[in-house]
C-alpha cells in the first residue's frame, strides 16, 4: 500500500453538494415507471391469537385496488428470516405481535391503497401474550436456548472476596428512526424477472430471500441501491419483507410496484434495538478489582430469533468492556415476547454488554467511596497481563490505559471533578455530575463466513475509473473512503472515481455493511481487484518498455525507471496493445475463527478503543437534565478521512445519548406498541447536544493488523462512548438505581427512592 | 366575487391552481404534480423537519420569510404567497447555507439535509445572530439521525461568511411585484364534493358559515392535517383563516392584550417577552419553529387539548374569549373548557379574538415539562398567577395541563393559598393539598406518580424564583 495525499485528509462527502441541493436522488425519488402501483400493507392489531374470520371484500372492492395478496399468494417460501426461520411475509395462523403483517394491496396511489387497507374486517381470537422479559425467562419463552459461559470458577472467587454487591439492571429498547422510511420498489423484466431498489442494508440477502419467497432462481432477482437514507441495522433485515412484497405485488400485477411505508407503520411493523435485564454478583477488592462476576443477561427478542443469537453473543463478548475479569460465570436468555422482532442496531449487542459492566463498575465505585475513574483504571486489562478475554481471545492492540490517561488530563477531569463536588455541596436543588468511560469493541463480523468481501473495477479506454463493492452507502460516508482508497492506488484525483451503486449484478454474494467493516472489508477488495489490474500493467509495461522493477503510480502519472507516462496516456495504450483493464477482487479477514460450542476463539481482527468524559446538571425537583460539556478521545486507527470519521464519532455519541436518555418505546398491558411516531418517540434534537462538545481523534492511533491506511472501522465504537453520560447522571443523582432510558421521569425516580 | 382557484409563486413561476384534490399536502403537491422531489417526508405528522420549505409572504412591502412543514400543510392555503423549495436555493452556485453545510460536512446520509438547509435559510433571512440559543430555536423541529448536529450547527454558526446577501435579496423586487399582482378575494375551490374555502374578511365568513355545515376551520392545519396524512380520511369542507387579515392581530387596548383567533404563534411571542417573559420562553418551547409559523392561538385552544401548551397559561391569567357566530358574545375562558376536548363553542361559532389582561401588579410564572426540552408535548404543564400584599397571597390561580382531562385549576390549593402568607410553610403544606385536586393519568409521556410529584415540587420552584433563587438547569 502506497500513501499519498488522498489519505489522512478532510473531505467532504461524495454526496455532500446533491445532499445540500436536493439533488440526491432516495428511491422515493427516482423518476417513476409508467403504470406504477402502490403497496400498503395490512396488519394485526392484537398481540397474540388467531384470526378467527376475516374479510377482504371491501378491500378488494376499494376504489384504485387492482390486488389484495395473503400467505396463500406466496409462491414460494413464506419466510424472510435472515438465519433461523420464523419471520413469515404473512400471518397464516398465528399471530404473534401486535403490527404483524396479514395481507397487501396495490392501489392506483399510495393515498387509496392506503385507505383500502383500512377496511379489512378482521375477527381475533385473542390470547394472552407475553410482554416483558421477566415473564418470558419464567415461562421459559426463548427464541433460542440460553447461552452459558464459565471461565474460573467465579462462585468461589466472590465468596472469597472482601467485598460483593448484587443486584438488577435494565437498559432499554430504541428505534432506529432512520430519516428515510423503509421502502421498495421492483420493477418487472423479461423472463419473469425482477429488478428491486430497495433502501437495505443488505442487497444480496434481499435478492435471496424475495427469489425464495417467488420460487425462483437468485439469478433472476437484481437489487439495486445507489444511497439509503439512514440504516443504523434497521436495514439490515427488517427491510426484507418490504421488497418481498413489492415483489409479490409486482409479480402478481405484472406491474412495478412501489411499497413506501409511513412513519408510524414502520415503526410498528419493523424490529427494534434489544432491550435488556440484568442480574449481577460481583465480589471485588479494596481497590474495586474485580475477583469473579456472576451475570445473568436477558434480552427481548421479540417474536422470532432475527439475529438475535448474534446480538447476545455480541452482549456476551462486550460483557468485559475493556477490563479483565478473572472469572466469570455468564448466561444469557434470549427472551420471546410477542413483540415486534428486534434486530441490529448499531453496536448489535455491544451497547448492552458494556452498559451492564459500567454500571457493576460504577456501583463498585460508589460502594468503595472511590473515584469511578480509579476503579475503571484498576480493572483495565494490561499489555503483557491480564490480557486473555472470557472468549479465549489475547488482546495484542491494547491502547486504553493510554487514551484514558490522556483524556482525564486533556479535559481536566480531576479539578472539574472537585468543582463538582463543590457545586453539589452548595447547592440544594441543581446538581451537578461527570464520569469518564472507556470503549473497547471487537471489529469483525463474529459469524466468521460473514467476513468476506468484493469489488468490481472498471478502467475505460480515456482513463476514467468506474467501481463497484459490495458495500451500501448510508451516511456513514464509505463511498468516498472507497473512492479515495481507489484514487490513492491509482494516483489519479477523487473525480476520475466513479462508484455508481451497490448491484447485485456487479458484485455477488456480499455481506449486509454491517459490523463497521465494510471499508476494511470492501476497501481490501477494491485493492485486490486493482492489484489485479496493475497485474496486467505491469505486463504490458515490462513488455513494451523492457522495464520490470516498481512501478509508481503518483500524480496522475505512472512512473517505472526514469521513466512516466500519464495514467490517461498508458490506459488508451494499453488498451490497443489488447490489455484487460477490468477485475474483480476479493478480501477475506484474516486471522479470525471462533469454536461456538465452546464460545472460545479469536472472533475479531482487532479492537477500536475510545473514552468520554460527559458533565451533567439535573433538576432535582422535576428530573430535568442537561449536558454540560463531553469530551471525546477516540481511536480510529490512521483516519482515511478525519472529518467522516469525527461525524461517526460525533452522530454514533448523540444515537447512543438518546438511547439512554430520552428514547422510550413503551407498550401497553395488551402489546400495542404506543411509541409509533416522533410526536411521542423523542430522538435528541440540536438542542440536546452539549455547546461544549470537544471531539478528537487519537493522534497516536494506527492499527497493528493489516488494514487499508492501518484505519479501524468507526460506524458503530462511538455509540458507546454515550455511556458516560448515562454514568454523570447516576453520578448527579447521588448513584441511586437509575433505570435506562434516563429521562426526566427515571432521574426523578432515582433522586426520590 | 368568488374566485375558484388560487394563486401562488413556486419558486419564481406563478401558479394558478384549483385541479388537484382540497386535502393534498404541499409536500404531495410538490413531490407527485411537480416532481420537486428535494423536499423529503421523513414522518408526515410535522415533527421531523425532512420536508421543510419556505414561504415567503408580504408584510408591510417586505417579505417575511418562514419556515414550515409542507408535509402537514394543505396546498391551498398558499394563496398569495411564494413557496421557496430547496431546488431554488442554488443556480449555478451554492447558496451560502449550502456551502456552509458542504464545507462544515453538515450532511452523512442526507435525507434529512434539505430540511435543515431550508431552516437555516429561513434563520438566515431572519438575519438571526448565530448564537447556540438561536441556532437551537431555529432548528429544534429538524430531526437528524447520523450527525448528532454539532456539524449542522458548525455550519449555521459560519453561514454569514459565505456571504449575507443571496439572490433572493436581489429579486425581492421582482417577487414582490408578483405578489401584489394575486388579488384577495373570497375563494372557493370544490373538487370531488370536497371545498376549500378562503374568505377574505370576517363578514364573508360568518355569511358563509351560517349557509354550510360540517366544515373544519384550517389555519396551520398543524394539528388537523393528521387527520388527512396518518388517519388517511378525507376532509370533505374545510375553512382556510390564514389569510384573514380580520382574525390575524394583535392589538393592545385597554388593559389587554387582544390576539386575533388566526394569528401565529411565532408573533405572539415578542408582545408576550414584554408582559409575560415566563409566557413567551414556554412558547418558545411549542412545537418547533416551523410549527409556530403557521400555528395559531386559536387553533391551540380550540382543539382544547388537555395538554396544549398555551391553555393552561391563558386560564391563569383570566384570559377572555370573543366568540362568534352571527353574533359576538364574551366569555372568561373558564367557562371554555367543558370536558375532554370539548369547548363551549356551538354550532356555527368560532373563537375570533383572545383577551389577556395585562396584570402589573401579579406575578405570573408558568412551567413546561416534557421528556425533551424541545418541541416535545408536555408530561405537565402548570402556570401561576399570585398577587402579593405585605407578601399576603391576596389572589392565586393555579392552573394545569396534563393533569385533568381538561386544563383546569388547582381549586382546592388554590383556596387554601388565598390570605396566607407566602413562606416555605404554607407551601409544603400546599403541596399536600395539591394531591387532592388532581388524579392524572399514566401514559406514554409520564407516570401518573411523576405528574403528582412534579407538580407538587414545582410549587418549590416558583417559591424559590419569587423570592430570586437560580434553580433552572
Amino acid at each position: 500500500m502506497q500513501s499519498n495525499n488522498l489519505f489522512s485528509i478532510k473531505k467532504e462527502h461524495e454526496s455532500s453538494k446533491k445532499h445540500v441541493s436536493g439533488k440526491a436522488k432516495y428511491i422515493d425519488d427516482i423518476l417513476e415507471p409508467k403504470n406504477l402501483l402502490h403497496g400498503a400493507i395490512g396488519y394485526s392489531t392484537i398481540a397474540k391469537g388467531k384470526i378467527k374470520k376475516i374479510d377482504l371484500s371491501e378491500v378488494i372492492n376499494s376504489k384504485g385496488v387492482e390486488k389484495v395478496i395473503t400467505y396463500r399468494d406466496i409462491p414460494g417460501v413464506n419466510d424472510v428470516g435472515p438465519v433461523f426461520k420464523g419471520d413469515p411475509i404473512f400471518i397464516e395462523n398465528n399471530i404473534e405481535y401486535y403490527g404483524q403483517p396479514i395481507f397487501a394491496v396495490a392501489a392506483k396511489t399510495n393515498e387509496l391503497a392506503r385507505k383500502a387497507v383500512k377496511k379489512v374486517k378482521i375477527q381475533y381470537l385473542e390470547k394472552k401474550p407475553i410482554l416483558d422479559i421477566k415473564q418470558a425467562i419464567k415461562k421459559k419463552s426463548f427464541v433460542l436456548k440460553p447461552v452459558k459461559i464459565c471461565k474460573g470458577n467465579a462462585i468461589n472467587e466472590i465468596k472469597k472476596s472482601k467485598h460483593t454487591l448484587e443486584g438488577e439492571l435494565y437498559s432499554g429498547g430504541q428505534d432506529h428512526f432512520y430519516l428515510e422510511g423503509q421502502i421498495s420498489m421492483t420493477i418487472p423484466q423479461e423472463d419473469n424477472n425482477f429488478l428491486i431498489y430497495a433502501s437495505t442494508q443488505h442487497p444480496s440477502e434481499t435478492q435471496q430471500i424475495v427469489a425464495k419467497s417467488i420460487n425462483q432462481k437468485f439469478n433472476s432477482i437484481k437489487v439495486k441501491v445507489r444511497r439509503i437514507g439512514g440504516g443504523f441495522g434497521g436495514k439490515e433485515t427488517q427491510s426484507f419483507i418490504f421488497s418481498v412484497i413489492s415483489t409479490l405485488l409486482s409479480k402478481h400485477t405484472n406491474k412495478p410496484v412501489k411499497l413506501k411505508i409511513d412513519r408510524d407503520d414502520d415503526m410498528i411493523i419493523t424490529g427494534k434495538r434489544h432491550d435488556f435485564y440484568y442480574k449481577y454478583k460481583v465480589g471485588f477488592r479494596e481497590d474495586g478489582c474485580i475477583n469473579g462476576l456472576k451475570i445473568t443477561l436477558a434480552s427481548r427478542c421479540g417474536f422470532s430469533p432475527d439475529l438475535s443469537g448474534a446480538i447476545n453473543d455480541r452482549a456476551i463478548f462486550h460483557i468485559d468492556n475493556a477490563y479483565y475479569i478473572p472469572t466469570i460465570d455468564l448466561i444469557s436468555y434470549r427472551c420471546k415476547t410477542n413483540t415486534v422482532s428486534n434486530t441490529a442496531f448499531r453496536g448489535f449487542g455491544g451497547p448492552q454488554g458494556m452498559y451492564c459492566i459500567e454500571n457493576i463498575v460504577e456501583n463498585i465505585s460508589e460502594f468503595l467511596k472511590i473515584d469511578s475513574s480509579i476503579v475503571r483504571k484498576n480493572n483495565f486489562y494490561q499489555k503483557n497481563t491480564k490480557n486473555i478475554t472470557h472468549y479465549g481471545m489475547k488482546i495484542e492492540d491494547n491502547i486504553i490505559n493510554d487514551i484514558f490517561d490522556h483524556l482525564i488530563k486533556q479535559s481536566n477531569y480531576k479539578k472539574r471533578r472537585k468543582d463538582i463536588i463543590n457545586f453539589n455541596n452548595k447547592n440544594r436543588i441543581l446538581k451537578k455530575g461527570i464520569s469518564i468511560t472507556p470503549v473497547k469493541f471487537g471489529i469483525s463480523f463474529t459469524t466468521t463466513h460473514l467476513n468476506q468481501g468484493g469489488a468490481l473495477v472498471h478502467i475505460y479506454t480515456d482513463g476514467s475509473i468506474h467501481l463497484n463493492h459490495g458495500g451500501i452507502e448510508m451516511g456513514q460516508g464509505l463511498m468516498t473512503k472507497i473512492s479515495q482508497i481507489a484514487a490513492n492506488e491509482f494516483g489519479v484525483s477523487l473525480k476520475d472515481i466513479k462508484i455508481s451503486s451497490t448491484h447485485t449484478e456487479k458484485v455477488p454474494n456480499t455481506s449486509a455493511s454491517a459490523a463497521s467493516a465494510s471499508t476494511d472489508i470492501n476497501g481490501g477488495a477494491v485493492i485486490d481487484a486493482i492489484n489485479k489490474i496493475k497485474k496486467n500493467i505491469e505486463i504490458y509495461i515490462s513488455k513494451k518498455f523492457k522495464y520490470k522493477g516498481k512501478i509508481i503510480y503518483k500524480n496522475n502519472k505512472v512512473y517505472f525507471g526514469k521513466q512516466k507516462i500519464d495514467f490517461k496516456k498508458l490506459i488508451s495504450n494499453a488498451y490497443f496493445e489488447r490489455i484487460s483493464l477490468s477485475a474483480s477482487g476479493f478480501y477475506k479477514t484474516p486471522k479470525i475463527f471462533f469454536d461456538n460450542k465452546n464460545f472460545k476463539g479469536r472472533p475479531f481482527l482487532y479492537f477500536a478503543y475510545g473514552a468520554a468524559v460527559s458533565e451533567v446538571i439535573i433538576d432535582t425537583l422535576t428530573g430535568e437534565n442537561k449536558l454540560i460539556r463531553v469530551d471525546i478521545l477516540h481511536d480510529v486507527g490512521n483516519s482515511i478521512n478525519s472529518s467522516i470519521d469525527i461525524g461517526q464519532i460525533e452522530g454514533g455519541y448523540v444515537q447512543g445519548l438518546g438511547w439512554l436518555t430520552n428514547e422510550e418505546i413503551s407498550w401497553n398491558s395488551k402489546g400495542q406498541i404506543l411509541t409509533h411516531s416522533p410526536s411521542t418517540y423523542k430522538i435528541p434534537v440540536s438542542n440536546d447536544i452539549p455547546e461544549k462538545f470537544y471531539v478528537k481523534i487519537y493522534k497516536k492511533g494506527k492499527n497493528k493488523e493489516n488494514v487499508v491506511n492501518r484505519s479501524k472501522a468507526v460506524g458503530e465504537p462511538p455509540l458507546m462512548l454515550a455511556i458516560s453520560a448515562f454514568m454523570a447522571l447516576k453520578n448527579a443523582t447521588s448513584n441511586k438505581q437509575l433505570k435506562a432510558p434516563a429521562n426526566p421521569e427515571n432521574i426523578l425516580m432515582a433522586i426520590n427512592r | 366575487m368568488i374566485k375558484n382557484e388560487i394563486e401562488f409563486i413556486l419558486n419564481d413561476e406563478l401558479i394558478n391552481i384549483n385541479n388537484v384534490d382540497t386535502n393534498v399536502s404541499v409536500l404531495n403537491y410538490l413531490r407527485i404534480n411537480k416532481r420537486l422531489t428535494g423536499t423529503k417526508e421523513g414522518c408526515a405528522s410535522g415533527d421531523c423537519g425532512a420536508c421543510t420549505a419556505i414561504i415567503a409572504e408580504l408584510k408591510n412591502n417586505k417579505l417575511e420569510y418562514k419556515a414550515v412543514n409542507t408535509c402537514i400543510m394543505f396546498l391551498y392555503s398558499l394563496h398569495g404567497k411564494q413557496l421557496i423549495t430547496v431546488e431554488h436555493l442554488s443556480n449555478t452556485k451554492l447558496h451560502p447555507v449550502q456551502q456552509s453545510m458542504v464545507d462544515n460536512h453538515g450532511s452523512q446520509c442526507g435525507f434529512c439535509t434539505p430540511g435543515f438547509v431550508m431552516s437555516m435559510f429561513g434563520m438566515y433571512k431572519d438575519k438571526v445572530k448565530p448564537s447556540n440559543q438561536n441556532i437551537d430555536e431555529y432548528l429544534a423541529g429538524n430531526l437528524c439521525r447520523c450527525t448528532g448536529y454539532n456539524s449542522i450547527k458548525k455550519a449555521a454558526k459560519k453561514m454569514y461568511s459565505y456571504g449575507r446577501k443571496d439572490k433572493f435579496s436581489k429579486n425581492e423586487n421582482k417577487i414582490i411585484k408578483l405578489l401584489k399582482k394575486i388579488k384577495h378575494n373570497d375563494i372557493l375551490i370544490s373538487k370531488n364534493n370536497n371545498k376549500f374555502y378562503i374568505p377574505l374578511n370576517l363578514k364573508n365568513l360568518i355569511k358563509y358559515i351560517q349557509n354550510n355545515k360540517h366544515y373544519k376551520f384550517v389555519t396551520g392545519g398543524t394539528d388537523i392535517a393528521l387527520e388527512v396524512t396518518k388517519k388517511n380520511n378525507t376532509i370533505n369542507s374545510l375553512i382556510y383563516l390564514g389569510n384573514n387579515k380580520d382574525l390575524n392581530y394583535i392589538k393592545i387596548k385597554r388593559n389587554y392584550i387582544n390576539i386575533g383567533s388566526a394569528t401565529p404563534i411565532n408573533k405572539i411571542i415578542p408582545i408576550l417577552k414584554k408582559y409575560y417573559p415566563s409566557f413567551a420562553e414556554m412558547f418558545y418551547r411549542y412545537g418547533s419553529t416551523q410549527i409556530r409559523n403557521v400555528a395559531s392561538i386559536g387553533g391551540n385552544l380550540g382543539s382544547a387539548s388537555p395538554i396544549g401548551d398555551s391553555l393552561p397559561a391563558l386560564l391563569a391569567l383570566n384570559a377572555k374569549l370573543i366568540l362568534q357566530s352571527k353574533n359576538q358574545r364574551l366569555l372568561g375562558i373558564k367557562y371554555f373548557f367543558k370536558a375532554y376536548r370539548k369547548t363551549a363553542l356551538k354550532n356555527n361559532e368560532f373563537i375570533k379574538e383572545i383577551r389577556i389582561p395585562i396584570l402589573k401588579n401579579h406575578i405570573f410564572k408558568c412551567y413546561k415539562i416534557s421528556k425533551r426540552i424541545d418541541d416535545d408535548i408536555s408530561s405537565l404543564f402548570v402556570a401561576y398567577l399570585i398577587k402579593l400584599r405585605n407578601n399576603i397571597i391576596i389572589d392565586v390561580n393555579i392552573a394545569y395541563g396534563g393533569m385533568d382531562s381538561i386544563p383546569n385549576f388547582a381549586f382546592k390549593t388554590q383556596k387554601y393559598l388565598i390570605g396566607k402568607e407566602l413562606n416555605l410553610k404554607n407551601i409544603e403544606k400546599s403541596k399536600q393539598i395539591i394531591e387532592k385536586d388532581f388524579n392524572p393519568l399514566t401514559d406514554v409521556r409520564a407516570s401518573s406518580y411523576y405528574r403528582k410529584l412534579v407538580s407538587k415540587n414545582l410549587m418549590d420552584r416558583l417559591f424559590l424564583e419569587i423570592n430570586n433563587n437560580k434553580v433552572r438547569i
